[in-house]
């Protein structure tokens, strides 16, 4: 039965990949060309900061793994946040389960279907990106790539099989504890938990008390790392990963492939259970959730205030399109649970940033390497809201959207709603980044304002044109069809939209590098570079900003035009 | 008033509507037939404007619905064949939405809001979220909906799909007193007993053209040239 299904899916998924129609040929190869770029720049990115961290700053071959396992704790975590997210949506509010049940099939049979359906479907991305930043980790070390994709089949795939068995349990465990004390409740206490846990990590994990640490040890310092790893930590599979790498690198393979093994049988293990849990309990939690979602919804019928009976400031039209939005946003648990999340994560990056201390720095690339990566960041973490919010906001009008189509308003008008609606707080956190991010410039600068006001301006354009690209692009690729938000901002079209805006942010930090790292000579060194003015730059990325916020208005004006 | 001179809808190859002309005048109750596929749905998609055609114009209310979309839709009233609505939107919510797009004032649609409720017997359910609703109570609330605003044409795609008869005869009433009052109406279905029992004029589309066009009266004419029966003549002019 699962195969018979399984065919029926590959087939469909074939035929709607490989479509012959010459649009779907030009989009193909036009996604091929970006991707591979992703792919490309992953690869570079993976293979410069490896040998940048060994050669360059003689970090060690332990403290470079005890980094890279921080790291791939937050792609634990991250992996498992969106799992447990996108999987309620696929596990119990899709059609095609409400389809399947209607079919003599075993629930164990639809869990499953729907569980690698969510995994493969959501993680082909991070998959392609997993693979690129290990084969130019990898290069550094020269691996063959045979030896890589062995890793990736045996180690990374499981990793991440490992965390959505995991966050498919707390799912469950969820939906059966939300059935007896409430969804909210449930929610609530899941968030503090991770919180909690991503806390005690970081803080027994913190990098500047472990650099603090191990300055004893100088020169130490690599071959008494281990030691000043915190005991707890041996148990996360993210150390597993790191220690297989790190034993790898010193080719010393019988130290590393017990952690292989480890993961492997753990990783069995809690599909195993994952399964039995399943088995015993998904048709029932299924059952449950029809109960959840009129009880989550019983604050809705309340007066509030974006209550339509209410008067507004606004004309009618723009006043109903607006409380519709901010209704309908705040209705759907995936969408403000994830905006929390992130709005949570944008907090935890800018209070750590606004206090990076330079002034013990004396090191002038770090000033401009630190102002860099936060700058970078910055925009990376703009481009990811605006395309987990902004991208699915066309789409999502569903088939319902035929109620404004056929209503009497300039569908522009209704463009802009939704650009406004998208750009207004995509703008606001964009300034807090920024402003939080530049603070630690202003003391190591004598009080400068120059780059927080550059900061300030960058901002701007880069919510702009990440906003006006994310949703004409969402336009252009909307599929009316698809109800879950996280989906919709994970198909072919979404992952387009995003690398074509990492190449703007990448063309965007090429375009600041000169005058910027000019800017650090001059106030270090009071020496006077020949190269480009901040100013001049600025005006240049504002031009190109323009441009591409145009473009992406203009195919997203047409795209809600064309016919419905 | 609705009119359509040389309509053509050609998707790729496929021409979904060819070359249709026809006229609703005000006050008239149209019934647009034809079997699955024969262009019915494209046709009203292209009146309401969520179809631009290939070819031809289509005017309501002396509005084109390609250069004039705004002053066109102001006087529809449209209800789709499924009826999408905004899951997470109460059906109160939903009319609000709808009343604002036409631009009527809170108080006016506080009070139009209230007699629609009544009048569909929406009751309680009208607070709930439409994710909950029946079928039947989210066809209650699309039409609720498309008369909001007093259209001058109505145009309707399978009224009766999903509802009960009392909803069935709630909805024909609303229907035929809406066209005594002068509103134009052009309803698509397959019922042909609903079609003959409303329509002042009948209309049967088939392979996108218009292959039948009669009056109540010619109907019966047609109808005793076979057995007496609507679906007999209905089953002859769709044979090809």
């Amino acid at each position: 039965m699962l195969i018979h299904i399984l065919r029926y899916k590959i087939l469909s998924y074939i035929k709607s990949t490989f479509d012959r129609r010459f649009v779907s040929i030009v989009r193909g190869t036009a996604s091929l060309f970006v991707f591979g770029g992703f792919a490309y720049i992953a690869y570079l990115f993976a293979l410069e900061a490896t040998s940048f961290m060994l050669d360059h700053t003689h970090t060690g071959l332990y403290l470079l793994h005890t980094f890279i396992s921080m790291m791939l704790f937050v792609f634990f975590i991250a992996v498992n946040l969106g799992n447990i997210i996108v999987s309620y949506s696929t596990l119990y509010r899709s059609m095609e389960v409400k389809f399947l049940l209607t079919k003599p099939i075993p629930f164990i049979h639809i869990f499953i279907l729907k569980f690698l359906d969510n995994f493969f479907y959501s993680s082909t991305t991070l998959f392609l990106g997993a693979f690129m930043m290990l084969l130019g980790y990898g290069s550094y070390f020269g691996y063959s790539i045979y030896y890589l994709v062995g890793v990736m089949f045996f180690v990374f795939v499981p990793f991440m099989f490992l965390s959505a068995s995991l966050a498919v349990l707390i799912l469950m465990t969820i939906m059966k504890l939300a059935g007896r004390i409430g969804f909210r409740k449930v929610l609530a206490g899941l968030f503090a938990i991770y919180l909690l846990f991503t806390y005690i990590f970081f803080d027994l994990s913190n990098p500047t008390k472990l650099i603090e640490n191990l300055n004893r040890f100088i020169p130490n310092m690599d071959a008494y790392i281990a030691q000043s790893i915190p005991e707890f930590l041996h148990y996360l599979p993210n150390q597993w990963v790191a220690e297989f790498l790190y034993y790898s690198a010193r080719n010393d393979m019988a130290n590393a492939l017990p952690y292989v093994g480890i993961l492997l049988t753990v990783t069995a293990i809690v599909f195993g259970v994952c399964l039995i849990v399943a088995h015993r309990f998904y048709y029932r939690s299924w059952l449950i959730s029809l109960k959840v979602q009129p009880a989550v919804q019983g604050s809705a019928e309340r007066k509030h205030f974006f209550d339509f009976r209410s008067r507004s400031m606004f004309s009618t039209q723009i006043e109903v399109l607006l409380k519709k939005e901010i209704l309908i946003f705040f209705r759907e648990t995936s969408q403000w649970l994830h905006l929390v999340i992130m709005l949570i994560l944008t907090g935890l990056f800018s209070i750590s940033a606004s206090h990076i201390n330079l002034m013990r720095v004396h090191v002038l690339d770090m000033h401009l390497i630190t102002y860099l990566v936060l700058y970078a960041f910055g925009g990376f973490m703009v481009g990811a809201l605006a395309l987990r919010f902004v991208f699915p906001l066309i789409g999502l009008e569903g088939q319902a959207f035929w109620s404004l189509r056929t209503g009497p308003i300039k569908q522009s008008k209704i463009f802009m709603v939704k650009f406004i609606i998208g750009f207004l707080p995509v703008f606001i956190i964009a300034e807090y980044i920024a402003i939080s991010s530049n603070i630690p410039f202003i003391k190591v600068t004598g009080a400068s304002y120059l780059l927080l006001w550059f900061g300030i301006f960058s901002s701007f354009w880069i919510s702009l044109t990440t906003v006006a690209l994310n949703l004409g692009f969402g336009g252009y690729f909307a599929n009316y069809f698809e109800h879950n938000p996280i989906r919709a901002a994970s198909t072919q079209g979404a992952t387009l939209t995003f690398l074509i805006t990492i190449i703007y942010l990448v063309i965007i930090l090429a375009l600041v590098f000169m005058p910027i790292s000019a800017y650090f000579t001059k106030a270090f060194m009071s020496r006077n570079s020949p190269i480009i003015s901040i100013e001049t730059a600025g005006v240049l990325f504002a031009v190109i900003s323009c441009l591409l916020s145009a473009f992406g208005l203009i195919i997203g004006l047409r795209s809600i035009r064309r016919d419905f | 008033m609705i009119e359509l001179k040389g309509v053509t809808k050609k998707f790729g190859n496929l021409t979904a509507v060819d070359n249709l002309t026809l006229s609703i005048p005000q006050g008239e109750f149209f019934g647009f037939l034809g079997p699955n596929g024969a262009g019915k749905t494209t046709t009203i998609k292209m009146i309401v404007g969520l179809f631009a055609p290939t070819s031809g114009s289509i005017v309501v209310n002396d509005y084109n619905i390609q250069s004039h979309p705004i002053e066109a839709k102001q006087s529809i009233g449209y209800v789709p064949d499924i009826p999408f609505l905004y899951e997470k939107l109460t059906g109160r919510e939903f009319l609000y939405l709808i009343g604002g797009l036409f631009n009527i004032p809170k108080m006016v649609l506080n009070k139009r809001i209230s007699e629609l409720i009544e009048h569909f017997e929406i009751g309680d359910w009208v607070d709930k979220r439409t994710e909950d609703y029946s079928q039947g109570m989210k066809q209650r609330i699309t039409i609720a909906a498309a008369l909001i605003h007093h259209p001058k044409a109505i145009i309707i795609d399978e009224p009766l799909i999903g509802l009960d008869p009392r909803s069935a005869k709630i909805v024909r009433e609303t229907l035929h007193h809406q066209s005594k009052n002068g509103v134009s109406i052009l309803m698509s279905t397959h019922s042909l007993a609903f079609a003959e029992e409303l329509c002042d004029r009948i209309g049967i589309i088939n392979n996108g053209r218009l292959v039948m066009c009669d009056t109540r009266e010619q109907l019966q004419i047609q109808k005793a040239r076979y057995d007496g029966k609507f679906e007999s003549v209905f089953l002859e002019v769709t044979k090809q």
